[in-house]
């Protein structure tokens, strides 16, 4: 079961995808968390996070953003002017940061310049930085305007019973995940943070019902028991967006498992339920916009710091590694901090700077991380 | 940090030498001329300022009062706040507190010190702060995290949805130093109910933050005093703007730089209508002239730079500029977007430019939440760069409005909202006929690229491209 998740976390046009393409169906891509993807699923519509990993070069990436940006959007219009993402039918960019922001710009001069790849719908979702009565107005505001675009591109009808269907799905999968959440930061799990990660990700890019058979049967297998994976040091991997099974695979080695994440990749993208009772657009924008784990939430670092004692709590992790793709300076300074204030509260961190994309310094990362590995013994 | 750099305040520092520059000039020429042998670096901007007279004099003690202002704040009972250089000041001095605006400090000692902001932005990544986050922040922001300045009371920026790497800069002052933080959160698109109701909302929160923080309220009378210099202000700038089309441009080559840098210290206080309107009579008599700003008389070239200049020691740029008989057009900080800038009404622009409404409290929080949203940067970068009323569109507009030969982009590798889409930009003014130059130099930090190498490829670019 577990190389169901393994290829669709891996295989950005996976079997899922295909089929649910060859069954005539439609998908919109989107790049942050902060997109509500229930809307696509109330609308049929398969949502699919979209990803840079794969990609082998950065001729198209470069020719469009400049030096000084993170390595991850660039990865992204190199996968898009590839056509790797052709399958889309449409795509939602948000301003997570300011990198990701301009791949709004990047991606549609690109799509003219080719003639090509560049999705039929295109939409720029604004997601306020702050949590406040006003900007959750204006971030429902926001979400009403995505719905209509989406009912008036795609000729469908978002109803808010079908919205609140959604909903009801996507709590599922997040409780799910809460379960399987306690199962891979329990002492001897059976499960590797490689194989978690992919389990995961594998949310982003399948159908949400097949998602929630396969994770059921996931989770309640290994609740029973399975192989356990003792006599690891105990990581937890905080930062910048990390997509690629394999960065955990490096870290994790034959010495370490990663048990609990702080990514908007991984726990991020799923914590939080959405209240089942209200008015679901509006609750669908409170549940996103009060989701205050990214560093673009400015001026919440004291609750952010808060929750990650909590996890590295309960995961009873022994260090924390604090990564940051090279310009993230989001993830990057906030990881500084983090550092002084974990390593006050005892807990040892080790910040990783690299690039997204092929690892192609692994000897380094993992002289670094043998090095943590032996610190905190 | 260096013992020695610690050894006095960095902003106390500053203080010293600007209001010595302030008085230099006012003693005998002898005294002037010996003065100028005992400061090596700082004279290559003294020098220049000075020479321009009036305006130059009134700039320096601008600089001088504002720094006063900042190093004496408890001694005159203000409280002080980090604060950014596209957040307009003025509610900030109508509640007492001085703005500790980080980029302006940073050109500060940029201009004058042989090491520039060096060490301050070293100490910023040992503290954990990003190398690759933007310098103009980090310049000054090095010295307040080292507590290497004045005490700070509250940090206060308005660049979320604009700028990260500048909210950011704020958020982990703030973070660090445990302060009281808030930011102003500027949605995507400028106009529309939106938008507006957005921008109003959260200035009244900033209010109702300062009040809380400073301890007082907010004086409707002072704020009314405030609003009328600036809408005073706002004439003197549209019409340094309007004066910067004629052929040749009567405005010499620094104005620029004094005009934007005593609005983001002074806006609404009478230091900066003073320097205003020296630089307006100067500019007034050489336009009844028919006499160009440069000094040599002779304007070759008019130069748009569409987004910041370059501060390293010295004004080089300017003196760059100046040798090369080149007119400097304007910048992205210089703008005005009062509902009587030139620009506005020439491309229609009305409905992204503000208007003061002085009637009752409601109609000034409602017109500084305006301005606010209006100010450089803030408006234009904040969507995507090719839609209406944004960069794209405001650069064209004013590269033809003032005439200019060819277009100049220099920011700092930390700016990663314009390297996101700068080279399709410049093909895009490519494409509307100016010769676009993209500098690869940080404004603020020689290490990255010298200086010499940076006026090397400028000047290549113009001969390659046929323009001088």
């Amino acid at each position: 079961m577990k190389e169901e998740f393994r290829e669709a976390s891996a295989v950005l046009n996976n079997k899922y995808v295909k089929k649910w393409k060859d069954g005539g169906g439609r998908v919109v891509g989107y790049t942050c968390s902060y997109v509500p993807d229930e809307i696509f699923y109330a609308a049929g519509i398969l949502p699919y996070r979209v990803r840079g990993f794969g990609a082998e070069a950065m001729t198209i990436g470069d020719t469009y953003f400049g030096p000084f940006i993170c390595s991850l959007p660039k990865c992204m219009l190199q996968l898009a002017g590839q056509g790797d993402f052709d399958f889309l039918d449409g795509v939602i960019i948000t301003p997570g940061c300011d990198s990701m922001r301009r791949l709004d710009e990047c991606w549609r001069k690109m799509g003219d310049d080719a003639g090509a790849h560049m999705p039929a719908f295109h939409f720029h979702f604004g997601v306020p930085h702050k949590f406040t009565d006003y900007s959750i107005t204006w971030f429902i505001e926001e979400t009403r305007r995505l719905i209509e675009e989406v009912e008036r591109h795609f000729h469908v009808t978002i109803t808010n019973e079908k919205l609140a269907e959604a909903i009801r799905v996507h709590n599922k999968t997040r409780l799910l995940l809460e379960r399987f959440d306690a199962i891979r930061s329990q002492a001897g799990p059976p499960i590797s943070g490689t194989d978690s990660l992919a389990v995961i990700l594998a949310g982003t890019t399948m159908p949400r019902d097949d998602y929630n058979r396969l994770l059921g049967e996931l989770v309640g297998g290994l609740e029973k028991g399975g192989d356990k994976l003792n006599g690891r040091a105990r990581l937890m991997l905080v930062g910048s967006a990390s997509d690629d099974v394999e960065l955990v695979r490096l870290i994790e080695g034959d010495r370490a498992l990663v048990v609990a994440d702080n990514l908007c990749f991984g726990t991020r993208f799923y914590s939080n339920l959405v209240r089942e009772d209200g008015d679901p657009v509006e609750e669908l924008a409170k549940r996103s916009l009060a989701h205050n784990d990214c560093p673009r939430m400015y001026g919440e670092y004291r609750e952010r710091l808060n929750r990650l004692k909590e996890k590295a709590e309960k995961a009873r992790v022994q260090g924390v590694i604090l990564q940051n793709i090279r310009f993230c300076d989001l993830h990057g300074s906030e990881n500084g901090l983090f550092e002084r204030d974990l390593e006050k509260a005892g807990i040892p961190c080790m910040r990783l700077e690299r690039e997204y994309g092929p690892i192609v310094e692994s000897g380094r990362m993992r002289m670094r991380i043998d090095a943590f590995l032996e610190r905190i013994g | 940090m260096r013992k020695e750099t610690r050894e006095y305040k960095f902003d106390w520092m500053l203080w010293t030498m600007f209001d010595a520059g302030a008085k230099i000039k006012k003693g005998f020429p002898k005294e002037y001329s010996t003065s100028l042998g005992y400061m090596p670096y700082y004279r290559g901007v003294i020098e220049p300022m000075l020479a321009t007279g009036d305006p130059g004099q009134k700039f320096i003690e601008c600089c001088a009062a504002y720094l006063d202002n900042l190093v004496h704040s408890r001694e005159k009972g203000f409280k002080t706040a980090i604060t950014t250089f596209c957040f307009s000041p003025a509610i900030l001095y109508a509640m007492d507190i001085v703005p500790v605006c980080l980029e302006i400090l940073s050109v500060m000692q940029t201009l004058t010190s042989k090491r520039g902001t060096t060490e301050h932005l070293d100490f910023c990544n040992e503290v954990g702060y990003t190398e690759t986050s933007c310098s103009s922040q980090r310049g000054s922001l090095g010295a307040y995290l080292a507590g290497n300045g004045a005490e700070i009371d509250m940090i206060v920026t308005d660049t979320p949805g604009v700028c990260d790497t500048n909210a950011n800069a704020f958020a982990f002052a703030a973070a660090y130093l445990d302060k009281p933080f808030f930011s102003l959160d500027m949605p995507p698109e400028l106009n529309g109910a939106r938008s507006d109701a957005y921008h109003l909302g959260d200035f009244r929160a900033l209010i109702g933050f300062l009040e809380k923080h400073s301890g007082k309220k907010l004086d409707i009378d002072k704020l009314r005093t405030i609003m009328l210099r600036i809408r005073k202000q706002d004439e003197l700038v549209a019409e340094l703007e309007d004066l910067a089309r004629l052929r040749p441009s009567p405005l010499p080559v620094t104005y620029n730089f004094m005009l934007h840098a005593s609005r983001f210290l002074f806006a609404g206080m009478p230091e900066c209508t003073a320097c205003l309107e020296s630089m307006l009579a100067v500019a007034r008599e050489n336009a009844a002239a028919g006499r160009s700003g440069l000094s040599s008389g002779v304007e070759k070239l008019r130069s748009f730079w569409c987004y910041i200049d370059h501060y390293t020691q010295n004004l080089r740029l300017w003196q760059m500029l100046e040798r090369n008989n080149i007119c400097y057009q304007g910048n992205i900080l210089s703008r005005s977007w009062a509902a009587n800038a030139p620009h506005v009404k020439e491309y229609g622009t009305e409905a992204a430019a503000y208007e003061l409404d002085l009637s009752d409290l409601d109609g000034m929080v409602r017109s500084m939440a305006l301005l606010n949203s209006r100010m450089p940067m803030i408006k234009s970068i904040r969507g995507p760069y090719d839609a209406k009323n944004m960069w794209l569109e405001d650069t064209v507009n004013l590269a033809k409005l003032h005439g200019a030969d060819f277009i100049v982009y220099n920011g700092t590798p930390g700016c990663r909202n314009t390297w996101g889409m700068v080279k399709m930009f410049a093909r895009d003014t490519e494409k509307a006929g100016f010769p676009t130059y993209i500098m690869y130099a940080d404004a603020f930090d020689d290490r990255v690229e010298s200086w010499e190498a940076t006026q090397e490829r400028f000047e290549e670019f113009l001969t390659v491209r046929g323009l001088l």
